[in-house]
């Protein structure tokens, strides 16, 4: 614009970040000290280096500064006005003050021209107590309001968790910012309605996002609030207790605040809040400190009127209530009749991966050595048990290899057969960091058009299913091209021969077909995964919950092994588990193989499917579960019904009266997390503290407490009084488990006792390609079950926060796939597989607006047992890890006439919310 | 002792001096009007700042003053008020007490509550008189405590002018939280 020069005059242009030198740090003096900092440094950041504060409102170390509130105000020399810290960088010589009169009067009159038109509703505000106006008020002394107006603005309760309340909003910022630039969603804004501007859903819409409540959590005031706890308590009134996270496995901390006259949970939050704008207690290389909307809204299942409270036993064909101690006496007998009868091999016992390390651990020492017998298993077994066990084989334990930080620094991360932002939110966020602060480059493999996947720089949308061809096509392209790890070639020439020969014999035009992915794009991405510095493979269900995904891990362990990750720090996989604990299950020795340790058992009992076979052939006469419940799980297809029925006594601890309880003769009521001690490990292996909040209801016990009980009255007492013993003596047997240096543990690599090791003959075997599951028939889609963002296992649906966010299970089908059958959103489709055939209300083009569907492929929420659409489609067990596989199947899909009878059900989830006038910003 | 000291007491003992000193002193009542209250035929008249029983006060047109704030049982040095606040249902913008309790066995009359209550919903009255063979009627609730104010709601205004609570009311009206009237979409 040089045109303007004579009306503006010459501009000295200020420096880039990028155009500064980054090894020649500048100085600058701050009240009259000098300092050194790094070019790119705001004033802000340089101030807060030196261990001084600086009062702010809209700075947070999670975002990049804002500059909205005026109140980190500094004097600099040279200019004329005060300047604000947050936005201003560091240049070379600049003299700053921080604290002289003028500073503090500029500070106070940000915060009085906040004041004047702030409603001062305090004793009416949630975040009376606890909010950042209030507490700068005090500190820097403005008691002299001048002529106070209020602004009149009507409270935006249209969404389904969040209140705006816009009298109190300050216009900082934070929220937007946030969401804007940690979440990557961008829901919310800025609007102008009435003459004020407000803070909401873009285009003053009803907010449907990802409820990750963030903005709730950063928000200084009261303008966010919870709707489920809104009013219903102040700040102080609560007790704090931080705790892990029970629903997905990336453990993250939540802090339970409960009221402690009621014993009850009022709300959860986590360690980021305004409070921890300088990035106290939050290492954000590992986390923000957020939670996602599961955390922070779904616990309202605890206090559910449908929790047991007492033990149940059967009479005749009902349950009834009946004292404790008469339900535990009569476990303990039927278990020494059923040893004394039938040895103790009649007995065998189930775990879910939501109970915490120490009742894994007690209940294997339960099985094993109180009754022995080696049949027992953890829900580890619907998935993960085909990464631990490949993991293992390779390295020495099964656990991933790298740990958040290492995502977050990633220059080429590969997600495979994973909806991270879905079912692992708080990971996906760290792989959303990698995008935006270090630029990486992001490949996404999925058949649909995940929320990752559209933030990606590759999205290989893959024929659904074809997650093994892929792999092997793309091993191909690495050895074709030439990029196997020299390091490899030259340590284990004979591997890579086999890998070589391999490689050749896959036919890669029918890779490009099966897949749907061209060579170029094989080759462009083998290029980023073996030429990157630092490549992390993050893979989860679509590996794992699927047939074969035992050899699918091997094979991303192949590929790892030819790109050199295992010797290139920063890199590796990372295991994506889907309940909280599996990793814990697993490394205490609660399933069928392993011991403690992940050692192998000297005798494997059978595993989950084989011991439901058993017990349909009458061999397992007494089943004990805790927390299982195989008949909500599993497909029809596999009887467990059947199976559970001919079982002499199913013992069943749980939280609610499942499917599966209401087949059993004694039912236990055990506590949820929030009740009990313990620890989880979450998926990279990071052990983390399980506190209680708020006591059990009823004669509630955790069911570490009931397994000592029952082994006590079997004569095996077990001394224990609190889940600490129990992790003392876990950590004589395991040193180190719980150790902060071994925290998460990292395996020690056995890969050179691997490699010669039997391992080139398995090689051919491993990448022949399967037969093609696809029949050529019209009209048949590729069904998926799959986790969606507001549940976790079927817990959730418990919990009326989430059924709120997400109530029913509806059939995601694409928009061409829906003008195809002629079906709109609302209407109704029959799904039939040769197993039988169920009738499911449609959601037309993505689910809830976020996971994208790809033509052909039909997707239906897993936590949902009605309609029963997963009794629909079959099972394969996988020969080696015995994993069942049955998420995944084709159906037909055919329009169904909508009942003239029945009400017209809600069809997409959004417009049947109170978004119902808008439209649906989410749509 | 001299002699004259000790006869002086000699006489001071025989004419019995303390006696009848003391007895003037008693007999001078007889003419004076008695202090003594007739309790409970008679009662005393109060101050205004008399600090008696708590009550819960309404505005004049009927709707609660309370905002469950919560202020009063964190003045509250004895621990004896206990509330539980909630959303009106249908008003999003208006927080009330659910619950208020006053444990009456453990209040000390100290008066920091209603000091506390940034809306004057909390006054103390001039009425003392309730006490019960049972403890349990001693916690006030929510009901008992709005009947008592309505009853005594001239005692409680007054109380909160005598303290200067309400003494330049239209005042400071802006400096005290009032709920906002509910506002349409």
């Amino acid at each position: 614009m040089e045109e303007l020069g004579h009306i503006y005059g010459t501009v000295e242009r200020f420096p880039k970040p990028w155009e500064l030198d980054p090894a020649k740090p500048l100085t600058l003096t701050i009240d009259g000290e000098p300092r050194v900092v790094p070019p790119g440094t705001s004033v802000y950041d340089a101030i807060l280096k030196q261990g001084m504060a600086l009062p702010s409102m809209c700075y947070h170390a999670s975002f990049s500064p804002f500059g909205s509130c005026g109140i980190c105000l500094v004097e600099v020399e040279g200019k004329p006005n005060l300047v604000r810290a947050c936005t201003a960088p560091v240049t070379e010589g600049m003299v700053v003050t921080t604290d002289n009169p003028r500073c503090r009067d500029g500070r106070r009159n940000a915060i009085e021209k906040w004041l004047l038109v702030h409603p001062l509703d305090c004793p009416d505000c949630d975040a009376d107590g606890n909010c950042e106006l209030q507490e700068l008020t005090y500190a820097l002394n403005v008691f002299d309001i001048k002529e106070a107006k209020r602004r009149r603005i009507p409270e935006d309760t249209r969404s389904p968790v969040l209140d705006f309340n816009m009298e109190r909003c300050i216009l900082c910022a934070q929220c937007i910012n946030v969401c804007k630039e940690v979440q990557l969603v961008d829901a919310l804004g800025f609007y102008k309605r009435d003459g004020y501007t407000h803070v909401g859903a873009k285009g003053d819409t009803t907010l449907f996002c990802e409820f990750c409540g963030d903005c709730l959590a950063v928000c200084p005031v009261g303008a966010i609030t919870n709707k489920h706890a809104k009013y219903r308590f102040k700040p102080w009134q609560l007790a704090k207790t931080q705790t892990t996270c029970a629903y997905c496995s990336d453990g993250c901390q939540l802090i339970l605040e409960s009221n402690p006259v009621e014993k009850r949970i009022v709300r959860i939050t986590s360690p980021l809040s305004w409070r921890s704008k300088w990035g106290q207690g939050i290492d954000t290389s590992l986390g923000h400190g957020g939670t996602c909307g599961r955390g922070r809204f779904g616990s309202q299942y605890l206090h559910s009127p449908q929790r047991l409270t007492q033990a149940l036993m059967r009479e005749g064909d009902s349950l009834v209530e009946v004292p404790w101690l008469k339900a535990i006496t009569h476990v303990a007998e039927r278990i020494a009749e059923v040893k004394a009868q039938h040895g103790p091999e009649a007995i065998a016992g189930l775990i879910t991966a939501r109970c915490t390390n120490e009742e894994a651990y007690l209940f294997q020492k339960f099985m094993r050595q109180v009754i022995g017998t080696p049949h027992l298993d953890a829900s580890a077994r619907y998935g993960a048990m085909n990464a631990v066990l490949a993991l293992r084989q390779v390295m020495g334990r099964g656990v991933a290899t790298v740990s958040v930080k290492e995502i977050t620094h990633a220059r080429v991360l590969l997600l495979i057969g994973t909806n991270i932002t879905e079912t692992n939110p708080l990971a996906g966020l760290r792989v959303k960091e990698a995008i935006r602060e270090h630029k990486a480059q992001v490949i996404v493999v999925d058949p649909m058009k995940t929320s990752i996947a559209k933030l990606a720089t590759h999205h290989l949308a893959i024929a659904p299913g074809s997650e093994g061809v892929f792999l092997r096509g793309l091993i191909k392209a690495v050895i074709e091209k030439g990029l196997a790890s020299p390091a490899f070639t030259a340590s284990s020439p004979q591997a890579y021969e086999a890998f070589k020969a391999a490689a050749v014999a896959i036919p890669m035009e029918a890779v490009e077909q099966r897949t749907g992915i061209g060579r170029a794009q094989f080759e462009a991405v083998a290029e980023l995964v073996a030429t990157g510095d630092r490549v992390v493979t993050i893979f989860a269900e679509g590996i794992l919950a699927r047939p074969d995904g035992y050899r699918h891990t091997l094979l991303l362990l192949d590929l790892a092994l030819l790109t050199g990750q295992f010797e290139k720090p920063g890199s590796g996989l990372a295991p994506l588990w889907e309940e909280n604990n599996e990793q814990g299950v697993v490394d205490m020795g609660a399933v069928a193989e392993l011991l403690p340790g992940q050692a192998f058992a000297p005798q494997p009992g059978a595993t989950l499917v084989e011991i439901l076979e058993k017990a349909r052939r009458g061999e397992i006469k007494l089943l004990y579960l805790i927390g299982e419940n195989p008949v909500g799980t599993l497909p029809a297809g596999l009887r467990v019904r059947e199976a559970l029925e001919r079982v002499e006594c199913l013992v069943a601890q749980d939280l609610f009266l499942t499917e599966t309880g209401r087949l059993a003769h004694v039912v236990l009521p055990a506590c949820a997390f929030a009740e009990k001690e313990g620890t989880f490990t979450n998926w990279e292996g990071r052990v983390n503290l399980v506190n209680q909040a708020i006591e059990p209801p009823g004669e509630c016990r955790p069911d570490w407490q009931l397994l000592t009980e029952v082994a006590e009255l079997l004569g095996h007492p077990m001394a224990y009084s609190t889940a600490a013993e129990i992790r003392d003596e876990i950590s004589r047997r395991l040193p180190g488990y719980f150790g902060p240096e071994g925290n998460p543990r990292r395996p020690a690599l056995t890969i050179p006792a691997y490699l010669p090791d039997g391992f080139a003959e398995a090689v051919p075997a491993r990448y022949a390609l399967p037969g093609d599951g696809r029949d050529g028939r019209d009209g048949v889609m590729a069904l998926v079950l799959g986790q969606v963002l507001f549940h976790s296992g079927k817990l959730s649906t418990r919990a009326d926060g989430l059924t709120q966010l997400h109530p029913a299970g509806l059939l995601t089908i694409s928009a061409a796939d829906a003008t195809r059958l002629g079906v709109a959103a609302g209407g109704r489709v029959r799904v039939t597989t040769p197993s039988g055939s169920a009738i499911v209300p449609v959601e037309v083009g993505a689910v809830q607006g976020r996971t994208g569907m790809a033509d052909g492929v039909c997707f239906f929420p897993e936590h949902f047992t009605d309609p029963p659409v997963k009794d629909l489609l079959p099972c394969t067990v996988d020969p080696v890890t015995h994993v069942p596989a049955f998420k995944a199947g084709a159906v037909t899909v055919e329009p169904v006439p909508p009942d003239p009878d029945e009400p017209a059900k809600p069809g997409n989830m959004i417009s049947s919310g109170p978004a119902a006038t808008s439209g649906g910003n989410g749509a | 002792m001299t002699l004259k000291a000790g006869f002086r007491r000699l006489l001071e003992r025989v004419l019995l001096k303390e006696i009848v000193e003391a007895m003037a002193v008693t007999f001078k009542h007889v003419f004076t009007r008695a202090d003594t209250v007739q309790y409970p035929r008679q009662k005393r008249r109060l101050p205004d700042t008399n600090r008696g029983a708590l009550v819960l006060l309404h505005y004049e047109d009927g709707t609660e003053r309370c905002v469950g704030c919560t202020l009063c049982e964190i003045a509250c040095p004895s621990h004896c008020i206990r509330v539980v606040s909630d959303q009106e249902e249908g008003k999003p913008l208006t927080r009330f007490a659910k619950e208020f309790y006053i444990d009456m066995t453990r209040c000390v009359f100290c008066g920091f509550c209603v000091e506390a209550c940034p809306v004057n919903a909390l006054a103390m009255i001039k009425m003392y008189e309730y006490a019960s063979d049972d403890k349990r009627d001693l916690i006030f609730d929510k009901e008992k405590l709005h009947a008592l104010g309505d009853l005594h709601h001239q005692d409680a205004k007054a109380y909160l002018v005598a303290h200067r609570q309400e003494a330049v009311d239209e005042e400071s009206r802006q400096y005290r939280y009032r709920h906002p009237s509910p506002l349409a979409k």
